[in-house]
């Protein structure tokens, strides 16, 4: 649930007691009509909320935990687990790791996280949502997801076929599955991993941990995913084509 | 107010067909120029002063109406048959030009005529109208005559449904899918217009928001897929590539 109005105006007057709202959108790049249409809807999207604690110099992490339902991410964050992290690398890198340990016939170096293989891109990435609750899923977590917020499991998928997630659901997700409240926030890029207070480094760590059985195994589900969606999106585009062939 | 939809929906028909024209010499898809003319010409012949004019030029015993139904049939069959094709339901597509499609219109052109050569029809009207209040003989051939001018039409929407409602929920653009379900929009009317008879005189003008809509969802439902596919082609082409 997004923040209420009230509660995120007497938040605005404490971190920016001076500050006008033309200020705040001008500094934050918040639409005004975006951020008066939220107001006025008395409901404010957490967005917002980062986007402005970034451009006041405060962390996001911090501010959204001193709201009511997000008070539970005040405690000392819960670092990611390595699984999580690892989901949070981009399939490319993934595959760019597998060829980096491939022997030197092949374009790799022979041996785990040389320093020659390019650093890995920031998350989130295009399928990191999904991948994140693969990683946490125990085959059990969407149906308790779905139990404690109240969400259609259907809906809940689509929003990971989307790769998107509320901030709300990402918080529930990571309840359910009794793991830090951060991974969710950083995977559909609420927060960034900094923001998280993620060690620079554990997502490349992580990574380099995994036995090159582990990691191939893991690279292949990546491709077979990234191949179905491709096919699908193939076929859409041909359906499309025949559509304006025909019709057009 | 009914005079504003039929000239309307005429004016809608007649831009559409007219802003085909390029395509047409250009020789793009010449049956869809075809559906657009015939359904302008089915609307100018079901508004009164057209049709009294092309009527009394016809001998005045509304041979006019008889010939409005089968163009209703040819632009309506033509629309099935590329809307088959174009949204892949194969399906639709054999019920429509299969044995059953062909037994079907067969049937409806037989009773179409049939009907008309039975009833009194000397005295041009729009709609038969003036044909029905003769004697109620006629008036029960005229229900009769509509009901059967109306089957075929709503055989066709009707087969072409089920891809429709596909479509609408598969991941195509947004302008396909909205045109799917202006479409079904229209399917739902002509077969809604199957209930002409049983709707009370005094709603009698339900008859003409029901008959006029139908036309114009089939038409902008084309319409949309014409400007999705301008729309794309303008745009520069983004590709969902392997990120």
């Amino acid at each position: 649930m997004p923040l209420p109005a009230k509660a995120f105006q007497l938040w605005l007057h404490r971190v920016a007691p001076s500050a006008s709202t033309a200020d705040i959108c001008r500094i934050s790049g918040i639409k005004r009509t975006t951020l008066a249409q939220q107001l006025v809807r008395g409901k404010v999207a957490e967005t917002t909320l980062v986007s402005i604690s970034r451009a006041l110099d405060l962390s996001p992490l911090a501010e959204l935990a001193s709201f009511d339902h997000y008070a539970e991410l005040a405690a000392p964050p819960q670092p990611p687990t390595p699984a999580e992290l690892v989901s949070q690398v981009a399939t490319m890198d993934l595959l760019r790791a597998v060829i980096s340990r491939s022997s030197p016939a092949y374009g790799g170096y022979g041996d785990h996280g040389s320093s020659m293989t390019p650093a890995l891109g920031p998350a989130p990435h295009a399928t990191s949502v999904r991948n994140w609750v693969d990683a946490i899923d125990d085959g059990e977590l969407r149906h308790r997801v779905s139990a404690a917020t109240g969400v259609a499991p259907q809906n809940y998928s689509a929003q990971l076929t989307a790769n998107r997630l509320s901030p709300e659901l990402a918080v529930a997700t990571a309840r359910a599955a009794g793991v830090g409240f951060t991974g969710g926030l950083v995977a559909t890029g609420l927060i960034t991993e900094d923001e998280a207070s993620w060690t620079p480094g554990a997502k490349q760590a992580a990574l380099d941990a995994l036995s090159d059985g582990e990691l191939s195994a893991l690279a292949g589900e990546r491709l077979q995913a990234l191949g179905k969606t491709l096919r699908r999106h193939e076929q859409e585009q041909a359906q499309t084509e025949k559509i304006w062939e025909n019709l057009g | 107010m009914i005079a504003t939809l039929q000239w309307g929906t005429l004016a809608v028909c007649g831009v559409v067909t007219l802003a085909r024209v390029p395509s047409l010499l250009r020789g793009e898809n010449r049956s869809l120029f075809a559906v657009f003319a015939l359904m302008t010409l089915a609307i100018l012949l079901s508004i009164d002063a057209p049709y009294l004019a092309v009527d009394q030029a016809l001998g005045g015993v509304n041979i006019a109406n008889l010939v409005l139904r089968f163009i209703i049939f040819a632009g309506i069959f033509f629309l099935g048959v590329r809307v088959a094709r174009g949204f892949s339901a194969d399906d639709a597509l054999r019920l429509i030009t299969g044995p059953v499609g062909i037994a079907v219109a067969a049937a409806a052109s037989a009773a179409v005529v049939l009907v008309f050569l039975t009833m009194d029809t000397a005295g041009s009207s729009a709609g038969l109208v003036a044909l029905s209040a003769k004697d109620d003989r006629n008036a029960a051939l005229v229900e009769y005559y509509g009901a059967a001018g109306r089957l075929y039409p709503a055989f066709i929407t009707v087969a072409l449904l089920p891809a429709m409602l596909r479509t609408l929920r598969s991941g195509l653009p947004v302008l396909v899918r909205s045109s799917a379900a202006v479409l079904a929009l229209g399917t739902v009317a002509i077969s809604l217009s199957l209930l002409s008879p049983v709707i009370p005189p005094s709603l009698g003008f339900l008859r003409f928001v029901v008959n006029y809509s139908a036309v114009l969802c089939l038409v902008l439902g084309l319409s949309l897929i014409w400007l999705a596919k301008t729309l794309a082609k303008r745009a520069t082409k983004k590709q969902a590539g392997m990120t």
